[in-house]
């Protein structure tokens, strides 16, 4: 990929100046058509995104609750009352601690792992095509499906601890307070790996040949040139692969859900989408679990503003 | 390569005007509900999906349909699961909830009901009568706050110790009449259990966090402990006081001597042996037919109440109307069919489930003198607590679950203190209204 | 070298891959659930099709089956003609508004779903009266946004004098994207697919709030009702569990399996960019 990966959307045809269509030009663009080409996407995203989310947004803003048609309420504007009472919710804050340590796993071991076995499958090795499919296929199935394994391998009397004997952890690792968020971390990593490793392998491709060539006159060894040349090299992808995993994993709600029955131990391991769900659609309280969300949304493009800064940082 | 900060504000400044056309949407008014509870013809109700149930509902709505060919009834399944409220709260909102509903959990009426979605049954003429005619004095427990029945109570279940008499055998316990009315005899009991390895756990509440999981853990054995009081009373907690310290200390020495595992079990513990004993409904007599040889006696009580005396949680399911019916003539027509005493016996005899009715005993003699083991369901029946029908009732429940859990299950705090703690908060919460 | 490190590892590496599908496939054959060691390992004696037999009874396998691929298939269609006109379009054309267009893309992918399910449900069913049909089912998923990332991306790294050509030959720009572009970003379109594809074919509580009508429900829809009513009667409950979690996944991986070749092969060989 080139050095424009996961970045604003960079004039392509920038070098050229925008004269020749005169006003026109300057009001639409160089190319008015493009408003065509994004113009079904555009009335989609209006459509099923920008409508609920501003939907949303009004609610955490109003004492909101939803009611059948026809019904007659009083829904007053009580400015930032409920984000006030989620942030005074020591779930809450729990549940964005938590997210906060998924990430801390997640993200870099997502980014080690897949980038190391992408540049294993990127050379001609056997079996290259059993590797590939057997790191894909978690991605492809459904977590619904894949989260029935994990617990029998993980459960108390699992296979691991069985495997683990004595070493394993007691209390076990779904209902261990300080394993359980890791457990998650590391099985949404095994889960998605499949899918950043895709995106690394392409980038791969873009990597210059004889930039090998150089560091192996240079006598680097495999692991300095993989240093000194891949890594720099997919740089980019780097970009797209942390961002990617830190917006996915902050919207982690299956697993909790689905692998510590709601969170548990005690909240241990829940989302702040598990919490807007529980507060805002199991509880009926969508005011204030839309206020969780507009702070997740708000927290998640801080944390990807800051690091595009710090990943790409020698890209610039 | 900066990133251009303007056009994510551009960006959510188009959402934000989204939401001010979102905010001006419209709303259709509701029709007249005179004209309404008078209309007939076509309809469709839901029914909860599992085998029994269905068979059930498909023969009732083939014996309406057949009578009534010009009001058919539609039927369709929805799970029980936990994605049932999400389900009905949804079509709520979006007015195509069905018009009746046979599996509504009185846990969620109270929300529902402030939604608008539901129709109150005293809009029929007949309506309070047909509820307190049927159910007797139970119904008392499923008027809403505003004292109206926006529920018709149709069946429970009320749950009472499974106990497994090959297990029990096997640790050298008396099958016939175990010791467990006591805490003590219980604790005694599931001592020995493990000990002799007669199963890996003495019994398997699930520990997991859901709001509705205490109802078969503590709520049994509250409603045991105290006579029959319900969480909340009157908008006051009940649960932080002697009877509710003792019945959480009791699950906290099971869950302390490990005596009841703290990690959720997939399948059921009880019927592929891991647990001796399961805190369940007639329901689930069904499951066990041919897997295990079960008895079942009434959960403890700190003193050892007399069978006669001991409540427990009711866990049953109702059937509301809901606001978007357009036919509600038809509508009640169809519930009180579906809930007379002829469809409530097939109900019994298809379902194990007990009919929310006066003497279910005496009203289907044949059917217990048949199946004697369903005898003391029915007999229990009687004597059932329900969950409060009580505003924010969902939070409430998981208000004191996220308590019962930290300090019971996994003794992170002292249970009497964490009970106090949930009844401050569960108190503010029934208050608001 | 004397040790191949690099095929130990990703030896390895495909183990920790594979073995949980292993093993979920074991168990959904095993009558009784064994969670020891040699319950990893096939043991004639207890070793049994029933669960299988079980959900075949329960599901009309072949109507949820082609519910899911019509599921599937619509938003995959909308994802690959509209995704790709759009991606396009960020990546190669200027026009007013270009900024917010690509904002927009951005922020959909930071807002979880469970925010927006009950007004978009609520939006879909009464406003635009979508109830059990497909079109409700497939609208909130229509075009996936990370589809239309990747193909701003692919479409960004293709050289600008072959767009310069094109247009100096004063073709359309529809011409231009038709032969010029998309036959070098194939690798794109394919992850664009994948991509796609697993949202809507995994995804359960969407398409069951859009329908209650069973003969319109997906597989994921009639496998997860399955799994809450059915499971904990069977015989074998664990083994139940997995024997659905098999039935789902077997498709998603037969296909993706069958694509694979055409899709790794154009990743590495094709000729984008030397």
């Amino acid at each position: 990929m080139s050095s424009r990966l996961a970045t604003a959307p960079s004039p392509t045809g920038s070098a050229r100046p925008a004269g020749r269509r005169g006003l026109l030009g300057t009001v639409l663009g160089k190319q008015p058509i493009g408003s065509a080409f994004v113009a079904p996407y555009l009335v989609f995203l209006a459509a099923i995104f920008a409508y609920p989310l501003a939907f949303a947004v009004y609610m955490s803003f109003h004492d909101y609750f939803f009611t059948a048609p026809g019904a007659i309420v009083d829904r007053p504007f009580v400015g930032f009352d409920n984000y006030v009472t989620v942030l005074s919710d020591p779930a809450v804050r729990r549940s964005f601690l938590n997210v906060g340590i998924f990430l801390v796993i997640n993200v870099p071991l997502t980014v080690i792992l897949s980038l190391v076995l992408a540049y294993g499958l990127n050379s001609a090795i056997r079996w290259r095509t059993f590797f590939r499919v057997s790191y894909y296929v978690p991605y492809v199935a459904a977590s619904v499906a894949v989260v029935g394994v994990w617990l029998f391998l993980f459960n108390e009397n699992g296979l691991v601890n069985t495997v683990l004997g004595p070493l394993a952890p007691s209390p076990s690792w779904l209902v261990n307070s300080k394993l359980a968020m890791p457990t998650i971390a590391i099985y949404v990593t095994w889960k998605q790996l499949g899918f950043f490793i895709l995106l690394y392998l392409a980038a791969l491709q873009n990597v210059s040949k004889d930039l090998y060539e150089a560091a192996s006159m240079d006598g680097a060894g495999r692991i300095k040139s993989f240093w000194n040349v891949t890594v720099p090299g997919v740089r980019p992808a780097t970009t797209l692969v942390v961002l990617l995993a830190t917006v996915t994993g902050a919207n982690l709600f299956t697993e909790p859900y689905l692998l510590t029955g709601g969170g548990g131990p005690n909240g241990a391991s829940a989302s702040p989408v598990l919490v807007m769900y529980q507060k805002g659609i199991e509880q009926g309280n969508p005011d204030i679990g839309s206020a969780i969300g507009v702070l997740l949304v708000i927290g998640v493009l801080l944390l990807a503003l800051i690091e595009r800064r710090f990943v790409s940082k020698e890209d610039r | 390569m900066k990133f251009r900060s303007r056009n994510l504000i551009a960006a959510l400044l188009a959402v934000g005007l989204a939401g001010t056309a979102a905010a001006c949407g419209g709303s259709d008014s509701g029709g007249d509900a005179d004209a309404a509870t008078q209309a007939r013809g076509a309809i469709t109700v839901w029914l909860s999906n599992n085998k029994e149930e269905v068979a059930w509902g498909k023969q009732m709505v083939a014996a309406w349909n057949s009578a009534h060919p010009d009001q058919k009834v539609t039927a369709q399944e929805i799970p029980t699961g936990k994605s049932s409220e999400e389900v009905i709260g949804a079509a709520i909102t979006a007015g195509n909830a069905p018009c009746l509903i046979f599996n509504t959990s009185p846990a969620s009426v109270s929300q529902f009901q402030k939604q608008g979605g539901l129709v109150a049954l005293d809009s029929f003429s007949d309506g309070k009568q047909y509820v307190e005619d049927r159910t007797g004095k139970t119904a008392e427990q499923y008027k809403s706050t505003d004292g109206k029945y926006y529920q018709l109570p149709w069946k429970d279940n009320p749950v009472m110790i499974f106990y497994n008499k090959k297990a029990f055998a096997k640790a050298g316990i008396d099958t016939a009449k175990p010791p467990l009315a006591t805490y003590d005899e219980f604790l005694a009991t599931s001592r020995k259990l493990v000990a002799a390895k007669a199963a890996k756990a003495a019994i398997y509440p699930a520990p997991s966090n859901e709001f509705y999981q205490s109802w078969f853990d503590f709520y049994p054995l509250f409603a045991a402990e105290t006579g029959g009081k319900q969480l909340v009373e009157d908008g006051k907690s009940q649960f932080a006081s002697d009877e509710g310290t003792k019945v959480a200390n009791f699950w906290r020495t099971m869950y302390a001597e490990k005596l009841a595992p703290q990690e959720k079990y997939t399948g059921d513990a009880f019927v592929d042996g891991t647990a001796a004993m399961a805190v369940v409904g007639p329901w689930a007599i069904a499951t066990y037919k041919g897997k295990v040889e079960w008895g079942a006696v009434p959960v403890p009580t700190s003193a050892g109440k007399p069978a006669s005396e001991t409540f427990t949680f009711s866990d049953a399911k109702n059937v509301a109307m809901y606001s978007a019916c357009k036919n509600r003539g038809t509508a009640w027509d169809v519930l009180k069919f579906a809930t007379s005493k002829e469809q409530d016996g097939m109900l019994l005899e298809g379902t194990g489930q007990m009919p929310l009715r006066n003497d279910v005993a005496g009203t289907y003699p044949e059917y217990f003198a048949k199946n004697p083991d369903y005898k003391s369901f029915a007999d229990q029946a009687a004597r059932t607590v329900e969950v409060p029908n009580v505003a924010n009732s969902i939070e409430i429940w998981q208000t004191f679950r996220d308590a019962y859990s930290k300090s019971v299950i996994f003794g992170q705090q002292d249970p009497g203190a964490a009970l106090d703690g949930a009844a401050q908060k569960v108190d503010q919460l029934a208050a608001q209204s | 070298m004397k040790i191949p490190w690099r095929f130990i590892t990703l030896l390895l590496g495909a183990f920790v891959f594979l073995f949980p599908f292993y093993y979920m496939l074991i168990g959904s054959l095993q009558a009784e659930p064994d969670p020891t060691v040699r319950g990893a390992f096939p043991e004639p004696g207890n070793l049994t099709g029933e669960n299988y037999v079980e959900i075949d009874k329960a599901i009309s396998l072949g109507q949820s089956l082609l519910n899911s691929g019509i599921f599937t298939g619509g938003v995959i269609l909308g994802t690959m003609v509209f995704g790709v006109l759009a991606g396009y379009a960020l990546a190669r054309l200027q026009f007013r508004g270009r900024g917010v267009v690509f904002s927009l893309m951005l922020l959909v992918q930071v807002v979880p779903f469970q925010l927006l399910t009950i007004p978009l449900y609520v939006m879909i069913v009464r406003s635009y009266g979508l109830a059990d049909s497909y079109l409700g089912m497939i609208a909130p998923f229509a075009i996936n946004s990370v589809a239309v990332f990747i193909f701003r991306q692919y479409f960004l790294q293709l050289p600008q004098e072959l767009f310069d050509a094109a247009r100096i030959d004063g073709a359309s720009e529809l011409n231009t994207l038709w032969r010029i572009a998309i036959p070098l970003v194939r690798p794109a379109l394919l992850t664009g697919v994948l991509v796609t594809f697993i949202g809507p074919w995994n995804e359960f509580l969407w398409p069951f709030l859009i329908t209650k009508q069973q003969d319109l429900q997906p597989l994921a829809v009639s496998l997860s009702n399955y799994l809450t009513t059915v499971s904990a009667r069977a015989a074998n409950p664990f083994g139940a569990v997995l024997a659905g979690a098999c039935v789902l996944a077997a498709p998603a991986v037969a296909l993706f399996i069958a694509f694979q070749r055409q899709f790794i092969s154009s990743s590495l060989e094709s000729g984008v960019k030397g």
